[in-house]
C-alpha cells in the first residue's frame, strides 16, 4: 500500500529531467488510461454484483465460476485501487495478514469468500462478508471517478503490478484455495502492459532497445499463460510446470527491473 | 606418523607464488611466517575492507583461498535456450565479478532512476576480500540437449544418503555461486547486485548464509581451525591448501582425471546444509562427544595425543581395534588413512549457519558444509557412504544442498570469461580451442 499526494499533478508541471518528455505530453496518456480504469471497475463493479448474488443465493458452483473473472477486473487496476488501503484490505488482503489467518474474524473480502466456497464448499456465514464486499466495491468506484491520476502514479503503476506478482502471485499464495491465480497474473500482466503502451509513443524514439526488451518479455508472459488458457479463462495453478513458473518469473523479475525506469525516463519523480 | 600431505604436515613448507598471489595482502602480513590455509580461523583485526583477492587465474578464487569470516552459497535456476543465451549468461557474470570483487566507485544516475547499486556498501565499494565463485548443476546440463554432452563425467543430482531429510526447496539448482567476504554486508550486497543485473536469466531457488568465528592466533603459533557449532575445531586435518601441486591432485581437475578438456582446472563442489540438533548435543557428556569425533574438544588434538595439538597426526595403525580413537568415530571413518584412502582426499571449506528457530522451538543451526575435489565419486560421495551410519547422526540432519561443477578460472582481460572453454567446446569449429583446455594457464595477474 501506498499514499500519495493528489497534487502531484500540479508539482509535476514544475518537473523536466534530464531526458524527460514534456510533461504535457503525459496528459493525453493519463485520459487514456483514467477511462480505461473507469470501464474495469465499472465491470468489476457488475460481476461483483452477479458473483455477490450467487453467494447469497447458496449457489456455490455459480459463485465458485464468477469468482476468478470477477477479481480480473480488480486486478487490472491495482495501481489505483492500492492507492485506498482501507479499501485494498476490505476486498482483497489475504488470511496471512491476520493473526489467526482463517479463523480470524477480521479476514474479509474475496479470500474470504474464496475460503468459504473452495475450503468448506459452502456459502455459509458468507452473506455479510459477501453484502460488505459489494459495498466496498462500490466505494471503489465512487472514489476513483473523483481521483485526479497523479502521472507519477499511473506510469509507476506499470512496475507496481510487476511487483505484485514477483511478491505474492508467482509462488500461487493469492489464490490459495481456488488455484485460480493464473486468471490474476492475466490481470497484472494486462493492466501494466496498458500503461506501457500508453506512453510507449513518448520514449520509443529516445530508448528503442528498452522497448524492444520491455516487449519480448511481455511476449514471453503473453505465450508461457497461453498454453495454460482454458474456456474463457485458466487451468489452475498447480497446473502450472516448474520451467513455466521460472520462465514467467524470470520475465517478471525482468520487466520489474526494467519498468521500475519508466517514470524516471519520463521525467516523473 | 603418516606420510599424507595433510594440512598438519605442511609446517615448513615453501609457499608457492601462485598461493601468495591470491592471499589476502592485510592477512599474510599479519601471518608472516605462516600462510593461511583454506579452512584456518579468520585472525582477529587482520581483515580489511581494501583486502583485495584476485578473481582471475587457471582456478576461480573461493577454493583454496583462505575462508573469510562470512560467506553464503545461492543456487540458481538458469534461462538459457542456446549456446548463446549462456555465453552470455556468463559474460555478464564475469562482468559483475570484475567489478564487485575489484571495488571502487558506483556509477551515478540521474536521481529520478532507481540507483544502480543497492547502496548498501555506501558510494564506494570496499573490496572486502570478496570471492564469487560460479559451479553448474547437473540439470543445466540435463535440461538442455545441446548441453548435455558436455556435462562433467562425475556430475550428478545429489541423490539421498542414510541420515538424509533433504527439503526440496534447500537442494539443487542449475547454477550456484559461492561469495566470500570478510563482511556479511559485502556477501549480501554481491547476491542483491547479481540478482538485480541479471534477473532475466537467473531465478533465486534458495541461499544459505553462514560464518566463520574469528580468532586471535596465539602469539608466535600457527594458525588454528575455527570451532563449528558442535564447539570442535573443524579443518584440522584438511589437505595443505597452500601446496599448488597437492591441489592439483585433490582439488583441481587435471588431465588424469578422464574429463573434457573444457573442464580442466575447474572442480567439484559438494554443498551440504547439515542441521545439528545442538541443544541435545550440549546434553552429551564431553567424553562421548569426544569419542564421536576422534578429537578433543579443546585443542583438536588428536584422541591418541590428548596433550597434543590439533597439528598432530593420529596413529590408528597402533590402535587397531579403535580402544583411543573409536573404529567410528567421525574423522577415523572419513578417513581411515590408509593407503587406498588417500584417493579420496578431499578440501573443506565449510561456514556455520543460524536460521533462527524451528517449530519445535529448536534452533535451527548447522553446517554448511562445502568441499571441494578432483572427483566426486571418489572425494565427498565415497566419503558420504563411508560416514553413513556413523554415530554422529545422531546429532546432525543434511536437509539440502546439492552437487555442482565449479567452472575453471579466468583470465583479466576482454578475451576471457568465466565459462569461456564450455562454451568453446560446444561449437565444432572451435574444437580447438576446447581441448586445449583454459588459456589462462599462461596468465598469472
Ligand atoms: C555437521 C556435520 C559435520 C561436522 C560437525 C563435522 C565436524 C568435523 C570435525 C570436528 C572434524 C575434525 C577436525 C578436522 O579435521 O577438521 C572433522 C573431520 C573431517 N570431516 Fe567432518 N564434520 C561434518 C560433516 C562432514 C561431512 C558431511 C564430511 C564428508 C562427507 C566430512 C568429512 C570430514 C573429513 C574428511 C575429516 C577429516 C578426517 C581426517 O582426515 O582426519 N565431515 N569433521
Ligand atoms: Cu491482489
Amino acid at each position: 500500500m501506498r499514499t500519495v499526494t493528489l497534487a502531484a499533478v500540479a508539482g509535476l508541471l514544475a518537473t523536466t529531467g534530464a531526458h524527460a518528455a514534456e510533461p504535457l505530453d503525459l496528459v493525453g496518456p493519463v485520459s487514456d488510461y483514467k477511462l480505461f480504469v473507469s470501464e474495469q471497475t465499472d465491470l468489476l463493479v457488475d460481476e461483483t454484483e452477479a458473483f455477490v448474488a450467487a453467494v447469497k443465493a447458496g449457489e456455490v458452483e455459480k459463485a465458485k465460476a464468477l469468482f476468478a473473472p470477477t477479481r480480473q477486473h480488480y486486478e487490472m487496476i491495482e495501481p489505483i485501487a492500492e492507492l485506498f488501503s482501507d479499501l485494498d484490505v476490505a476486498i482483497d488482503s489475504r488470511a496471512d495478514d491476520y493473526e489467526k489467518a482463517e479463523a480470524d474474524p477480521a479476514f474479509p473480502g474475496f479470500h474470504r469468500i474464496e475460503y468459504g466456497l473452495w475450503e468448506h464448499n459452502s456459502t455459509e456465514g458468507l452473506d455479510p462478508v459477501a453484502d460488505q464486499l459489494l459495498t466496498n466495491v462500490k466505494d471503489l468506484q465512487g472514489r476513483i471517478e473523483s481521483l485526479p491520476f497523479p502521472p507519477e502514479v499511473v506510469v509507476g503503476g506499470a512496475a507496481v503490478l510487476m511487483e505484485e506478482v514477483a511478491a505474492t502471485k508467482i509462488s500461487g499464495e493469492e489464490d490459495r484455495y481456488s488455484h485460480t491465480d493464473l486468471w490474476d497474473f492475466k490481470g497484472n500482466f494486462d493492466g501494466s502492459q496498458k500503461i506501457v503502451e500508453l506512453v510507449k509513443p513518448l520514449i520509443a524514439d529516445q530508448d528503442p532497445a528498452f522497448i524492444k526488451q520491455i516487449d519480448a518479455n511481455f511476449e514471453v508472459i503473453d505465450v508461457t499463460l497461453a498454453k495454460y488458457e482454458e474456456g474463457d479463462g485458466y487451468v489452475t495453478y498447480d497446473k502450472l510446470t516448474d520451467q513455466d513458473r521460472i520462465k514467467l518469473a524470470a520475465a517478471v523479475n525482468a520487466l520489474a527491473e526494467d519498468l521500475s525506469t519508466l517514470r524516471g525516463k519520463l521525467g516523473l519523480d | 606418523m603418516t606420510d599424507f600431505p595433510l594440512r598438519t604436515s605442511r609446517r615448513g613448507l615453501l609457499v608457492g607464488a601462485a598461493a601468495l598471489a591470491t592471499a589476502p595482502a592485510a592477512a599474510l602480513a599479519s601471518t608472516e611466517a605462516e600462510p593461511l590455509h583454506a579452512a584456518d580461523a579468520p585472525i582477529e583485526d587482520a581483515a580489511r575492507l581494501s583486502d583485495r583477492i584476485s578473481p582471475f587465474g587457471p582456478h576461480q578464487a573461493g577454493v583454496t583461498t583462505p575462508r573469510p569470516a562470512n560467506g553464503m552459497i545461492a543456487s540458481f535456476h538458469v534461462l538459457a535456450d542456446s549456446p548463446a543465451d549462456l555465453e552470455r549468461l556468463f559474460q555478464r557474470l564475469t562482468d559483475r565479478i570484475v567489478v564487485l570483487t575489484k571495488g571502487g566507485p558506483v556509477p551515478e544516475v540521474d536521481p529520478k532512476l532507481p540507483p544502480t547499486d543497492s547502496g548498501i556498501l555506501g558510494p564506494v565499494l570496499t573490496p572486502d576480500a570478496l570471492t564469487v565463485t560460479v559451479g553448474l548443476g547437473a540439470s543445466l546440463f540435463e535440461d538442455r540437449p545441446w548441453l548435455q554432452p558436455a556435462k562433467p563425467r562425475a556430475l550428478v543430482r545429489m541423490t539421498q544418503f542414510r541420515n538424509d531429510a533433504l527439503i526440496a526447496d534447500l537442494s539443487h539448482g542449475d547454477l550456484v555461486i559461492q561469495f566470500c567476504a570478510n563482511t556479511q554486508d559485502t556477501v549480501i550486497h554481491a547476491l542483491r547486485d547479481i540478482v538485480k543485473s541479471i534477473p532475466d536469466q537467473l531465478v533465486l531457488k534458495w541461499a544459505q548464509a553462514g560464518s566463520v568465528p574469528v580468532i586471535a592466533p596465539p602469539p608466535g603459533a600457527p594458525p588454528e581451525s575455527a570451532r563449528n557449532f558442535l564447539g570442535f575445531r573443524d579443518g584440522s586435518a584438511n589437505p595443505n591448501s597452500a601446496d599448488p601441486s597437492l591441489m592439483d591432485q585433490v582439488v583441481w581437475v587435471g588431465p588424469e582425471n578422464d574429463e573434457s578438456g573444457w573442464a580442466t582446472g575447474g572442480s567439484y563442489m559438494a554443498v551440504r546444509i547439515i542441521r545439528n540438533n545442538v541443544e541435545r548435543w550440549d546434553r552429551t557428556p564431553l567424553l562421548e562427544q569426544e569419542r564421536i569425533f576422534g578429537r578433543t574438544k579443546v585443542t583438536g588434538a588428536p584422541l591418541d595425543q590428548p596433550h597434543g595439538t590439533e597439528a598432530m597426526v593420529p596413529d590408528f595403525k597402533a590402535d587397531p581395534h579403535g580402544k583411543i580413537t573409536p573404529l567410528d568415530s567421525h574423522i577415523r571413518m572419513a578417513n581411515p588413512r590408509t593407503p587406498e584412502s588417500r584417493a579420496n582426499l578431499i578440501l573443506r571449506r565449510p561456514f556455520n549457519y543460524v536460521n533462527g528457530v524451528l517449530k519445535n522451538g529448536q534452533l535451527d543451526q548447522g553446517l554448511l558444509f562445502i568441499c571441494w575435489q578432483a572427483d566426486l565419486e571418489k572425494g565427498f560421495i565415497t566419503v558420504q557412504r563411508r560416514l553413513d551410519g556413523e554415530p554422529l547422526e545422531e546429532y546432525v540432519k543434511p536437509v539440502g544442498g546439492g552437487y555442482f561443477f565449479a567452472l575453471p578460472g579466468f583470465a583479466d582481460g576482454q578475451q576471457d570469461y568465466l565459462g569461456r572453454t564450455l562454451i568453446a567446446s560446444l561449437s565444432p569449429t572451435s574444437q580447438d580451442s576446447s581441448q586445449s583446455g583454459p588459456s589462462t594457464h599462461q596468465v598469472q595477474d
